[in-house]
């Protein structure tokens, strides 16, 4: 693999993975090297070794790199992960259940063998699937229920947490207005709703947004556009969530028995 | 991206709160309107959010399991 292929999957991820560790969610507290790497339009050792620090993501492009005989920068692998792409088809459920037991902190168990007995393959190593799945199912025994008043926070939450897409329509200094469909939940199913505009934050020294223009679809994690998506990943990201949403659903449905 | 973490509530105010995780690292304006935890108390939490109250035990045995996690952590046949 060329090592352009790779840095431009270390870019694109370090692109998605930048806001959580902004805000202190995910991986060690070196924004600087991120912010640097993007603005510079290179990848690099330092840039490289600080996402493999990143305790979820990085353990999730490994499990997709290994299955697919990839390396986890190889661009096909964190697009798969953050957008969605057909290496997930290819990552069998077993794998995905030793590794969500093994190799991701902070899972319980029998939670992960629930969800993969409920589920099998339509469980996929996708980031909207594992931020969705964390929400609305018990890891928690006495945690979040989506039927009572805490569901709308838990649904924003999700929202926020998912990566989402939407099309620019205002281009500001340091925000774009984005057009994008929210997750919503009704009669305790969750989908996407009616489309509806909102403000995220966007960084125009990264490439290409010094040329970000109405009608560009948008990649958003936790309000910040993180890149401008072509037709295809435009088709994928909408597939995979939708299909991610449908298998949530099960979960839910199962849960009410 | 975001991990489920446990942590103790160190203070808390209006439904936010300042959590330390056991990894060491601490977060403030965590959203613990959902779960209501007092100050000292073990929360989960996923993204901003706490999820959870755990009991000492429990978050004894997560906390355990996390250090499991991270000293077996599976050698990277990427690694160069």
């Amino acid at each position: 693999m060329s090592s352009d292929m790779n840095d431009r999957g270390v870019l694109f991820h370090a692109k998605h993975a930048f806001m959580p560790n902004t805000l202190g969610y995910c991986g060690p507290d070196e924004r600087d090297i991120i912010v640097r790497h993007l603005e510079g339009s290179s990848g690099g050792e330092d840039l490289e070794s600080m996402l493999k620090r990143f305790e979820a993501a990085y353990p999730f492009l490994r499990l997709i790199a290994r299955t697919t005989g990839r390396d986890p920068f190889d661009f096909a692998v964190p697009e798969a992960y953050w957008i969605g792409n057909g290496l997930l088809e290819k990552v069998n459920a077993p794998d995905f259940r030793d590794f969500s037991r093994m190799d991701l902190p902070g899972r319980d168990e029998q939670e992960v063998n629930r969800v993969f007995k409920a589920l099998g393959p339509r469980a996929r190593p996708h980031h909207t699937f594992y931020v969705m799945s964390t929400y609305a199912t018990a890891s928690v025994r006495d945690g979040p229920n989506l039927k009572n008043d805490s569901r709308d926070r838990i649904v924003t939450a999700m929202d926020s947490c998912r990566v989402s897409w939407g099309k620019v329509t205002r281009v500001g200094k340091e925000k774009l207005q984005v057009e994008y469909s929210p997750l919503v939940m009704d009669q305790g199913r969750l989908s996407l709703g009616k489309p509806k505009t909102k403000s995220v934050s966007y960084n125009s020294r990264v490439r290409p947004f010094e040329g970000v223009k109405l009608g560009d679809p948008v990649s958003i994690h936790w309000d910040y556009a993180c890149d401008v998506l072509s037709p295809r990943q435009v088709r994928n990201i909408a597939k995979y969530t939708l299909l991610d949403i449908q298998s949530v659903n099960r979960l839910l449905a199962k849960r009410e028995r | 991206m975001c991990i489920t973490r446990v942590g103790r509530v160190e203070a808390v105010s209006g439904g936010r709160a300042r959590v330390a995780f056991f990894d060491g690292r601490a977060l403030d304006g965590v959203d613990v309107s959902v779960v209501s935890p007092r100050k000292g108390a073990y929360v989960e939490v996923f993204g901003n959010l706490a999820l959870s109250i755990l009991g000492p035990a429990e978050a004894k045995q997560r906390r355990e399991a996390w250090e499991t996690i991270k000293k077996a952590s599976v050698p990277d046949p990427f690694a160069r």
